[in-house]
């Protein structure tokens, strides 16, 4: 599962001699909050390949807690300034083109995220690796370095799967997340490379999610920069805001 | 001898001018009705036939692979090359465009669904377009045309701005304002519900797909010729990759449902005709021993069992073939006049709507009767015959009595 | 006079059997016809109200006030527990059917399918629902099921599952919240059309219920025992439940195919009157026929005394005497093969397979008859009618006999 914020642990990682298999409880906690914050400001890239084309925005991204997010478009200048807005059960598309703004209906809410492979609980930070799976070492990997944990879902857990393969670096870091539907296949894969420091974190930039079977289909996603836990003016996630045009 | 047998059973017919007048009327009337329920039936599968291959499926449709199942924008297909091919096939009348984008609408700030219909005005404005009834109004430029079901439940009127936000085919945003132009009719159910109907031109370019489609639409002359086109198109080398299909093979329940009811309806015509049958038979037969004495007297004054027959026959076949001629032009002439103006099922019955949606199409509750060849050589024949077998049957008995049983009977 | 007319025309109608014979057979064939016409006419309505009512519409439903307008399906009805239990109460239902419908998408993956969701009470729904007895793999939904799924065929294909597979089923619940469950497939439906396919997704009440987050019904469907008693029913049922709910009735739930049987019905009241037509032609004719040939007899009766009305009441007592003996024979001849429509039916199968879907409804080819008490007095209009009406001319041309030209002319 992808956790967008964290807290990354300061123990830098042993690079000694014989690798000593990671604490998995600790590991999955801290990756469960990689990207998880209270608040954050980030500006992103994000590109979507299908067999017909590539399309790539950048967009800037404000956060507060779980229910509150606008994302507004920087480019292409086709779409610059277009700007979503979700506070609670409520969400907001403004178009600067036409100088409107409309509000999408529940029903219409549930689809694939702004045409990205990413689902929309994918965005929903309301799953845990740490909480919904039981996980152990797998193996060991030496190229890249690395371990390899397998994690089961819990009884009882609500999600979509059943199993999750993941290589994590010797720096505690995502390296590739594989992800098992509830019939054991391979559903999709996820890479977290470009470790970068990033608002007071180290954390892998640029997240590539390439869903199984679908050949010429991905997505990509790069942190161009972020900052977490900061302090948002107040009226940051209303509609006026919303329609000054940025 | 075969001239003394006409001329005697011309005479008789001749004396006895009730008797044949009501033989000839028996055979006329149930002649008519048998053609008049043809029509009707015919009329009536024609006109479904004619309305499931009008507007919303045509005679054959062009799709990308994989598009009929998920109707996904993205998969359109590059559209000019394969009209020109297309249009240039013999036989094919008219071929035209259509796109289908689901997208958001909102005349507030509150977004409803609604699909953006992408269509060639010119082509649609025809009596086989989704703009046949909409009296020349077509969209063009950001002027577009709504249905008043759509109208009504979005609180849409004429003039209205409507702001169209979706995604376009390459994955981008796509949003702009447009006007409502008119209200229309169409006969499509899912475009009067859902539908905004766009020039094709505008609706490319709002949905990111330049030069390109979703539907293409084919028309032949011959309705009974759709599979023949739809495999003549798919061969066109333009068409490569693209699935064609012909209406049965579109929508086979609609088919199925056509087929359905026309074995029904001709069940039913095989009754009407038995009843026919069963009419002119009685005529006949009552007639035909009414004469026993009559024939009797024949009997005795010579005439051979068989002369007997051969007069008879000749009578039947006279009366058959007068009563089925009159018969086929009072029924034709009742169907050739229905046909223009067509019957109206609801003022015939008496009240009712006028037009109804069903299968998602919205039929109007006019057919047209309708015979051909086939019809008046199937029922001239079916009724003639048994005109004949009823007479002779009772003649070939009489035939065989001895003259004094006749007279006396 | 009446006993001397009736005993002239029984004992005339006995005296040339043959003639009787034939006329008889005539509207024997005539009434016979018209039986199987309207047999198949009735058979046609109600199969479409039965299929119709059946594929989830039902012949009533109390629905949350303002539905009818907009089909939000997260209205709730304002008492939930009242309306199912007056409409479980009401008389003449037979079955009350409570449902919550949801938009979800069922994943299996990354596979998703969007559905419409709905929440049911399973025996209740075995009852009211087609769909549910047609489950072709597994089961269908217990009353002690929890976190099940029945779906349609063309969503297991789609999302590449099987039985006994988990399903992560999301909804935007109250709130905005999207909410998530896991259901286990227990049943898969196939109903021969993929378009209906798709619209099978049922799962037990409570976990619908949870998954939408808002409390209640939605709405609760109603089959009645005597479809035709619907519009009664409806103010009974309404009276009962007070408060804001509403009841809808069949043809406002379903105006399509009430639409389409509607068209059927008055095409098949044509049909009905052509053959009606050529009946009273057969049988006119033939009473024509035989007052013709009886002129001369005519002409006697008229010579001795019998004036002009005598004889007109003769040849419709004939008429009716005959209307009777024929709508017997009528009901003789066509009885069985009404009956034999109604139980067997006309079947297609063989030409078109084993079922066809139109308007979001699948049904079998066969074309069943219906069989009721309408058939007597049916039988019985149509001969008699018939006949008297085609005995009129021949009776009114009977007593215009001219007794010296009749007995002049040997016919």
């Amino acid at each position: 599962m992808i956790a967008l914020a964290a807290l990354l642990s300061l123990a830098a990682t042993a690079g000694a001699a014989a690798p000593v298999p990671p604490d998995v409880d600790r590991l999955l906690a801290r990756l469960d909050d990689l990207y998880r914050s209270k608040s954050s400001i980030a500006r992103m890239e994000i590109s979507v390949t299908t067999p017909r084309n590539v399309r790539t925005l950048r967009v800037e991204a404000w956060t507060r807690g779980e229910d509150e997010v606008l994302v507004v478009v920087e480019a292409p200048p086709r779409e610059a300034g277009t700007a979503t807005l979700r506070v609670g059960e409520n969400l907001w598309n403004w178009l600067p083109r036409i100088a409107r703004t409309i509000r999408v209906p529940p029903s219409m809410m549930l689809g694939s995220w702004m045409g990205t492979d990413f689902t929309n609980d994918d965005l929903v930070k309301e799953s845990s690796l740490r909480k919904d799976f039981a996980a152990r070492v797998d193996r060991r990997s030496d190229s890249p370095a690395g371990w390899w944990l397998a994690l089961e879902a819990k009884e009882g857990v609500v999600g979509r799967w059943a199993r999750i393969e993941l290589l994590v670096g010797d720096d505690d870091l995502p390296i590739q997340e594989r992800h098992f539907d509830r019939k054991g296949r391979l559903s999709r894969t996820m890479t977290f490379d470009e470790v970068r420091v990033l608002g007071g974190r180290r954390l892998p930039a640029r997240m590539v999610l390439v869903p199984e079977g679908e050949p010429g289909k991905r997505t990509e996603m790069r942190y161009l920069e972020a900052k977490f836990d900061v302090a948002l003016p107040p009226d940051v996630f209303s509609l006026s805001r919303l329609e000054r045009s940025r | 001898m075969a001239g003394i047998t006409v001329r005697l059973a011309w005479r008789n017919l001749w004396r006895n001018k009730r008797r044949t007048l009501l033989a000839l009327v028996a055979i006329a009337l149930s002649q008519a009705l048998v053609l008049i329920y043809d029509g009707v039936l015919r009329g009536y599968t024609d006109w479904m036939v004619d309305v499931l291959t009008g507007p919303m499926l045509g005679h054959a449709q062009v799709h990308a692979e994989g598009w009929r199942k998920t109707r996904a924008l993205d998969k359109s297909f590059p559209i000019d090359g394969v009209l020109r091919a297309v249009r240039a096939l013999p036989g094919v009348e008219d071929a035209h465009a259509r796109i289908y984008g689901p997208a958001l609408g909102a005349v507030g700030e509150e977004g409803f669904a609604l699909v953006v219909v992408g269509i060639d005005p010119a082509a649609e404005l025809g009596a086989h377009g989704l703009l046949s009834g909409a009296k020349g109004v077509a969209p063009s430029g950001k002027r577009v045309l709504i249905g008043r079901p759509f109208a009504e439940a979005n609180g849409l009127t004429v003039g209205a701005e409507l702001a169209i936000v979706g995604q376009g085919a390459d994955g981008s945003l796509a949003n702009d304002l447009y006007v409502v132009a008119g209200i229309v009719p169409t006969p499509v159910d899912m475009v009067n519900r859902m539908g905004v109907l766009m020039a094709l031109d505008e609706a490319q370019g709002l949905l990111a797909m330049p030069g390109e489609a979703h539907e293409i639409v084919l028309r032949g002359r011959d309705v009974n010729q759709a599979a023949a086109l739809a495999a003549a198109a798919a061969a066109l080398p333009e068409l490569r990759g693209l699935e064609v299909l012909d209406w049965t093979r579109l929508s086979p329940d609609l088919y199925q449902v056509i087929q359905i009811l026309g074995v029904a309806w001709g069940f039913i015509l095989l009754l009407v005709f038995v009843a026919a049958a069963a009419g002119v038979a009685n005529t006949m037969l009552m007639s035909t021993f009414e004469r026993v004495h009559e024939l009797g007297m024949l009997l005795a004054l010579g005439a051979t069992p068989g002369r007997l027959i051969r007069i008879i026959f000749v009578e039947a076949l006279a009366l058959g073939l007068v009563g089925v001629l009159a018969g086929s032009a009072l029924g034709g002439s009742l169907v050739a006049l229905t046909h223009e103006r067509g019957v109206n099922l609801a003022q015939l019955t008496g009240g009712g709507p006028s037009e109804l949606s069903f299968m998602g199409i919205v039929w109007s509750l006019t057919f047209h009767p309708t015979l051909t060849a086939f019809d008046f050589a199937t029922s001239i024949l079916g009724v003639a015959v048994v005109s004949l077998l009823a007479a002779l049957w009772p003649a070939a008995r009489v035939a065989r009595l001895q003259p004094t049983a006749a007279l006396r009977a | 006079m009446a006993t001397p007319t009736l005993t002239y025309a029984l004992r005339s109608i006995r005296r040339n059997a043959r003639r009787t014979l034939l006329s008889v057979v005539g509207i024997a064939i005539g009434v016979a016809l018209m039986l199987i016409v309207e047999s198949f006419n009735r058979g046609k309505i109600e199969v479409f109200t039965r299929v119709g009512a059946e594929s989830g519409a039902g012949h009533l439903r109390v629905t949350p006030a303002g539905w009818s307008v907009k089909r939000d399906p997260r209205l709730r009805l304002a008492d939930s527990g009242r309306a199912l239990r007056e409409a479980r109460a009401l008389p003449g239902v037979a079955v009350a059917a409570p449902r919550i419908r949801a938009q979800a998408l069922l994943a299996m993956g990354t596979h998703v399918v969007p559905v419409e969701l709905v929440g049911v009470d399973p025996p209740a729904e075995l009852l009211a629902f087609r769909y549910a007895r047609k489950v072709t793999e597994g089961r269908w939904l217990r009353a002690d099921d929890a976190g099940t799924i029945v779906i349609g065929r063309t969503i297991a294909e789609q999302l590449g599952v099987e039985l006994e597979d988990e399903l992560l089923a999301t909804t935007v619940g109250r709130g905005g919240q999207v909410e998530s469950a896991m259901l286990r497939i227990v049943g898969i439906v196939a109903t021969g059309a993929a378009e209906v396919d798709l619209m099978i997704s049922h799962a037990p009440l409570a976990d619908v219920e949870r998954l939408t987050a808002i409390a209640g019904l939605g709405e609760v469907t109603l089959l009645l025992t005597d479809w035709r008693g619907y519009e009664p029913a409806r103010g009974a049922l309404k009276a009962r439940l007070g408060g804001a709910d509403e009841v809808l009735t069949w043809p406002e739930l379903v105006p399509d195919l009430v639409g389409h049987a509607e068209q059927e019905n008055q095409t098949s009241r044509l049909v009905t009157e052509i053959i009606m037509l050529v009946v009273l032609i057969g049988v006119a004719s033939a009473q024509l026929a035989s007052v013709l040939e009886r002129r001369r007899e005519f002409a006697v009766l008229s010579a001795l005394g019998m004036g002009g009305p005598a004889l007109v009441r003769v040849v419709l007592a004939e008429g009716l005497a005959l209307g009777l003996v024929g709508g017997f024979a009528g009901l003789a001849l066509g009885g069985p093969l009404v009956w034999l429509l109604t139980t067997r039916g006309l079947d297609l199968s063989a030409m078109y397979g084993r079922s066809m879907a139109f308007g979001g409804t699948v049904i079998d080819p066969i074309i069943y008859g219906s069989m009721g008490a309408w058939i007597l007095p049916e039988a019985f209009l149509v001969a008699i009618v018939a006949t008297v009406l085609a005995s009129l001319y021949p009776a009114w041309f009977a007593a215009r006999t001219d007794p010296a030209q009749a007995l002049r002319v040997a016919q």
